[in-house]
């Protein structure tokens, strides 16, 4: 571990997987997701993964994002082994390290848009004062200046996925991991989410993982990783 | 996570989410309430039912007196005792006093158109018809002026009177009495011993200046404030006797099996409506266990949600302690609130208010209550939440 911290600051890896395996038990027996993925992204990269439904995109985002843990494996983040974290240091690595976007673009529904991008401040500690800033930039961020009080369960699908980016944003985290962040977007929308994922990465030391299905999104990632039955192939770009 | 948050989000949430809430505090401010007006209002009400002695036969009457004629049979000579004035201002004193009435007797008799009536006559000061409870059948009764202005005014038991004149209509007539004339002011009502139905009530002053061989007042009614108080103010009358003047002889009378049927009446129903109280407070205890459990599990969302944003188990713990704290404190506070509308009114409707520290003292146990039932209700799914794992949580619909 000490020579891969050594390593890894020399070439700016900021996460590095190693046979990680996940098996979800249904009752009769293990049903094998993810088998032996390795993976290392370097800080600022921006890396999709793509694959065919059900193929484990989604679970292996989980992983990464502490969310859910593996069955065997190992997972450094920025020189850290985190799987040995108890929990409270995994949440603590979730709300510092990691923005996370879901597949179904959870939002806290009855909160509205300012409250939805407020708690990660919260849980993070950032003093009241700050947060409206941080917040305002976030949203603008995804444009959507103009929603920031109204209720989530009004917003469309589109609104509330950019939201979803906005609030994986707003913690300045070192990864952001986001599970099929353009699905419900149109072109236009997609691309400027696309755009400002881009500027984040550009800026050096946030790296961006995210699934997709569309592969003119997935082209504007300088690493495509394509997972197919649980196992992570070389990337095609 | 900051404790300003901590509230704000809690109670946002409560606020927003008031209509699952609203069956728990219901049951919870009426319980609150209802403890509240019970406690403070149970002695005001227990004395306004003791105001209307007939209801409860008499049980918070003590009698006491001096059994001056006891050693007679044994020929010894000894001075007859009486109470004397600063015995009854210390009885007046003891704690659960509401009032006491001296009282002297001797047999007499009077004239009325040349017939001679015997009959006893009681020297009586003006708190004796509020002592035992008695009013004015016909006429009126003396009161205070009458007593310090040493007024030939005599009321009548109503056998005595209807003895005498065939009827009750008696205010205004004239009878003689140790030669002297008297003024009849009225009939006594509400007389349960005959024996004073038969005889005849003067002022305790007029009877000391004008009848011969009075002697001092050796009786003495003592009226406590509630049933409750009549065990300790009738232990506590020999010893403040003694403190003040030689004891020999004397005798106080609690009725006490009616004491104890009126004490256990009023048990059984305080211990009803406690109950009645206990089981609406657990209701809403259990509502509120009830309604925290149902949300933990329509909220696993949001609480996997949360944890993805990096909420610590503590936080999500915090969160769901403190939305069930605001519920039971809030449903609390509406119950001292009514509570504190019910004690007004009865107040009102009573004429008596009791000390505002029973009302605060009450405030305090109802608060005091509201922590532990939110706690104690709210802890268990509060834990659940904060237990749940971030993915299964998140992934649960
Ligand atoms: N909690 C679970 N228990 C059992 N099986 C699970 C669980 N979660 C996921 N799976 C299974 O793991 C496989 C991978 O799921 P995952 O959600 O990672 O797919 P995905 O690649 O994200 O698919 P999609 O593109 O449709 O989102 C699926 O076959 C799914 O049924
Ligand atoms: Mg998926």
């Amino acid at each position: 571990m000490n020579s891969f911290r050594l390593t890894s600051q020399g070439n700016g890896i900021l996460i590095k997987v190693v046979d990680l395996v996940k098996n979800f038990s249904n009752g009769q027996g293990e049903i094998p997701v993810l088998r032996k993925v390795n993976l290392q992204i370097h800080r600022g990269e921006m890396v999709a993964i793509t694959g065919p439904s059900g193929s484990g995109k989604s679970t292996l985002l989980y992983i990464l994002g502490l969310l859910l843990p593996p069955t065997r494996g190992d997972y450094w983040l920025g020189g850290e082994n985190v799987l040995n974290l108890d929990r409270s240091a995994q949440a603590a690595f979730r709300r510092r390290r990691v923005g996370f976007v879901f597949q179904s673009c959870d939002l806290l529904e009855n909160s509205n848009v300012y409250e939805n991008l407020e708690f990660p401040l919260i849980y993070a500690g950032v003093n009241p004062r700050e947060r409206p800033a941080r917040i305002i930039a976030a949203i603008e961020r995804v444009n959507l200046s103009h929603r920031l009080y109204h209720r989530a369960n009004h917003l469309s699908g589109g609104e509330r996925q950019r939201v979803a980016v906005a609030r994986a944003l707003v913690n300045h985290p070192d990864v952001i991991l986001a599970d099929e962040p353009t699905g419900q977007l149109d072109r236009r929308h997609g691309h400027l989410i696309m755009d400002h994922f881009q500027e984040i990465s550009a800026e050096g030391d946030t790296s961006v993982v995210l699934v997709t299905h569309d592969p003119e999104m997935a082209s504007r990632c300088t690493r495509i990783y394509p997972l197919r039955d649980g196992i992570l192939y070389a990337p095609e770009k | 996570m900051r404790l300003d948050d901590l509230l704000r989000i809690s109670i946002r949430q409560v606020y927003r989410y008031r209509r699952r809430y609203w069956g728990v505090v219901l049951a919870i401010a009426l319980g609150v309430g209802a403890f509240t007006t019970m406690v403070t209002m149970g002695r005001e009400v227990k004395k306004t039912f003791n105001q209307d002695l007939e209801l409860i036969g008499g049980v918070t009457v003590i009698r006491s007196h001096f059994d001056n004629y006891h050693n007679l049979n044994n020929y010894k000579v000894m001075r007859p005792n009486w109470f004397h004035p600063p015995t009854l201002a210390a009885l007046r004193q003891v704690s659960g006093v509401w009032e006491i009435s001296p009282v002297a007797v001797r047999w007499t008799s009077c004239t009325w158109r040349r017939d001679s009536y015997s009959f006893q006559v009681m020297a009586v000061d003006e708190t004796f018809w509020q002592v035992r409870s008695f009013w004015a059948l016909t006429g009126r009764l003396f009161g205070l002026s009458e007593v310090i202005g040493r007024k030939r005014e005599v009321v009548l038991g109503s056998r005595l009177a209807q003895r005498i004149f065939g009827h009750l209509d008696v205010a205004g007539e004239v009878i003689e009495l140790e030669q002297d004339l008297y003024r009849v002011v009225g009939v006594v009502g509400g007389v349960t011993d005959m024996d004073l139905a038969h005889g005849a009530f003067i002022p305790i002053t007029t009877f000391a200046d004008r009848i011969l061989g009075a002697q001092h007042p050796d009786r003495l009614y003592v009226r406590c404030v509630t049933w409750d108080d009549v065990e300790h103010v009738a232990k506590a009358i020999p010893m403040v006797v003694q403190a003040n003047q030689p004891a020999e002889q004397l005798r106080v009378e609690v009725s006490w099996q009616a004491l104890n049927q009126v004490k256990k009446v009023s048990w059984w129903i305080e211990s009803f409506i406690y109950l009645a109280i206990f089981a609406t407070l657990s209701l809403g205890g259990f509502g509120i266990w009830n309604v925290m459990m149902a949300a933990v599990r329509s909220r696993t969302r949001e609480i996997g949600l949360k944890k993805a944003m990096g909420a610590e188990d503590r936080d999500i713990l915090a969160q769901f302690i403190t939305e069930s704290l605001c519920l039971s404190l809030g449903a609390a506070l509406i119950g001292i609130g009514l509570g504190r509308l019910l004690v007004e009114l009865i107040s009102y409707w009573l004429g008596s208010r009791p000390s505002e520290e029973i009302f605060f003292s009450c405030l305090g146990m109802g608060l005091f209550f509201a922590v532990v039932l939110g706690i104690g209700a709210g802890l268990y799914p509060s834990l659940q939440a904060s237990r749940m794992e971030v993915v299964s949580a998140t992934q649960y619909e």
